[in-house]
């Protein structure tokens, strides 16, 4: 094991209001520190360039999902057991359970149904020719399929965005955002819990599909509470991300927009263009389960490790001008912004077909789109716009 | 250099396929047809074969004896 004699440091606070609203300088500096870069105001080993984020999610027997996803112990205790936080044979059984529902193969009867809700909805924000970016359409999607999807009743759907918001700042370290999230996160759980007891989800549904894998003893009651909460809180504010995201950037970049006017075949690609350039999600914690070393900074057993896809989206060692935005850029399907290998994110092929349903609906009537002034949210995990007020021009 | 692909870990992604589409074809129910399963790659299809392996999603491909 080749290791450098001194490990680089980085002391900066990255989940100050000011740095989560400007990461990337952070990142670039990390990028240039080294493969591995400790920082010493999380206790943690950010890894911030493309190939080591890379080789660290291809390893997961050292760099290990339980206990390791947050970045304090109280939000590690709160997910242990959900296939996000599990590691191995566990986490490939609970997965089968419920991931084979989620994956392109699965989703191909829903195309339609998403496609339709996204025409439905395009058309009337069309109409009314305003709207907010976020509010209006990126929330809208995501919430009119995936409850229904997972099979969440009516009644408590007002309380899912909170909630999923909430998940995602548990996960940073234990700052103001986590503290005030942790509490939330435990309404989400009991929410969850009443669920399986209850066996009040719709039939059909992902979740009516962990019920039945519980009544098959293939799941705990426990896990089953767990893998209720596992697909829903992550296919929200990512998705929303990415769609506010997807419209400021076209809408600051116009001649990109005529270019998916033009080629609507390229749209599949921008999904992915949009995801790197704007990674929904900064990254991901792992718990080095031995000593180890990355890209040659030896790194100790216990270490707590961040791998940072929206750094290592943005690595110019991988991506020729990556600051820049180009909806045909032929690396964008390498980017890590779902994560990669056998914690990939299993939700990316309804996430890439809902936002992709909306940018084909958009781009049949939408010439242009002129913005107001965005403002952006300020999460733990999850970088998005809170509003990006816009007005499209037809014809 | 061959390409192996882990069909239990493939989830239909169908991201190799718009990279390689000599190589890999998802079936109309997903599936993935390999064509060539087993056996050495042209030459010229091997930047198609690493570039597939770097973009499947859940890293169910790997290529093998590159030189």
């Amino acid at each position: 094991m080749t290791t450098t004699a001194t490990s680089p440091q980085y002391d900066a606070d990255v989940y100050t209001d000011a740095a989560l609203l400007e990461p990337y300088e952070h990142y670039r500096a990390l990028r240039e520190l080294g493969p591995a870069v400790y920082l010493t105001a999380h206790d943690a080993w950010a890894v911030a360039r493309y190939d080591d984020a890379k080789a660290v999610l291809a390893a997961p027997e050292v760099f290990r999902s339980a206990s390791g996803i947050a970045l304090n112990e109280p939000a590690n205790a709160a997910i242990l057991g959900c296939t996000l936080a599990s590691d191995g044979e566990h986490h490939a059984h609970l997965r089968r359970i419920v991931a084979h529902r989620l994956t392109p193969r699965a989703l191909r009867p829903v195309r339609h149904t998403v496609t339709e809700a996204a025409e439905e909805l395009v058309a009337g924000l069309v109409a009314r020719g305003s709207f907010d970016a976020v509010g209006d359409l990126a929330r809208a999607l995501p919430l009119s399929v995936v409850p229904d999807f997972i099979g969440w009743p009516e009644e408590g759907r007002e309380h899912l965005l909170r909630w999923a918001g909430a998940n995602f700042d548990s996960f940073g370290p234990l700052n103001e955002r986590a503290r005030a999230a942790l509490p939330q996160c435990g309404e989400m759980a009991a929410y969850g819990a009443a669920l399986v007891r209850d066996g009040n989800v719709l039939p059909g549904s992902l979740g009516a599909g962990v019920l039945e894998a519980r009544d098959r003893g293939e799941v705990t009651e426990e896990q089953a509470m767990m893998l209720m909460l596992d697909y829903l809180a992550p296919s929200l504010d990512t998705t929303i991300s990415a769609v506010g995201s997807a419209i400021w950037l076209l809408g600051t970049h116009p001649e990109q927009w005529d270019r998916l006017r033009a080629e609507p075949g390229l749209i599949p690609n921008a999904v992915q263009e949009i995801v790197r350039l704007e990674s929904p999600i900064r990254g991901f914690g792992r718990l080095a389960a031995r000593d180890t070393e990355i890209g040659g900074v030896a790194v100790p057993a216990g270490s707590r490790v961040l791998v940072l896809y929206a750094s290592a989206n943005r690595d110019e060692r991988h991506f020729a001008d990556p600051d820049v935005f180009d909806v045909a850029r032929p690396e964008a399907p390498e980017q890590l912004g779902f994560g990669y290998g056998e914690h990939g994110c299993a939700g990316q092929g309804l996430a890439k077909m809902e936002v992709a349903a909306l940018l084909e609906a958009l781009a049949r009537t939408v010439t242009r789109f002129e913005l107001g002034r965005p403002e952006r949210g300020l999460n733990n995990l999850i970088r998005a716009f809170s509003s990006v007020p816009v007005r499209v021009h037809t014809g | 250099m061959r390409i192996e692909a882990d069909y239990d870990r493939c989830e239909g992604h169908g991201q190799c396929e718009a990279r390689a589409p000599e190589i890999f074809e998802l079936d109309d129910h997903g599936f993935l047809t390999h064509h060539y399963d087993g056996v050495e790659l042209p030459a010229e299809l091997e930047d198609a074969a690493r570039g597939a392996a770097a973009v499947c999603p859940v890293a169910a491909l790997r290529v093998t004896g590159a030189s």
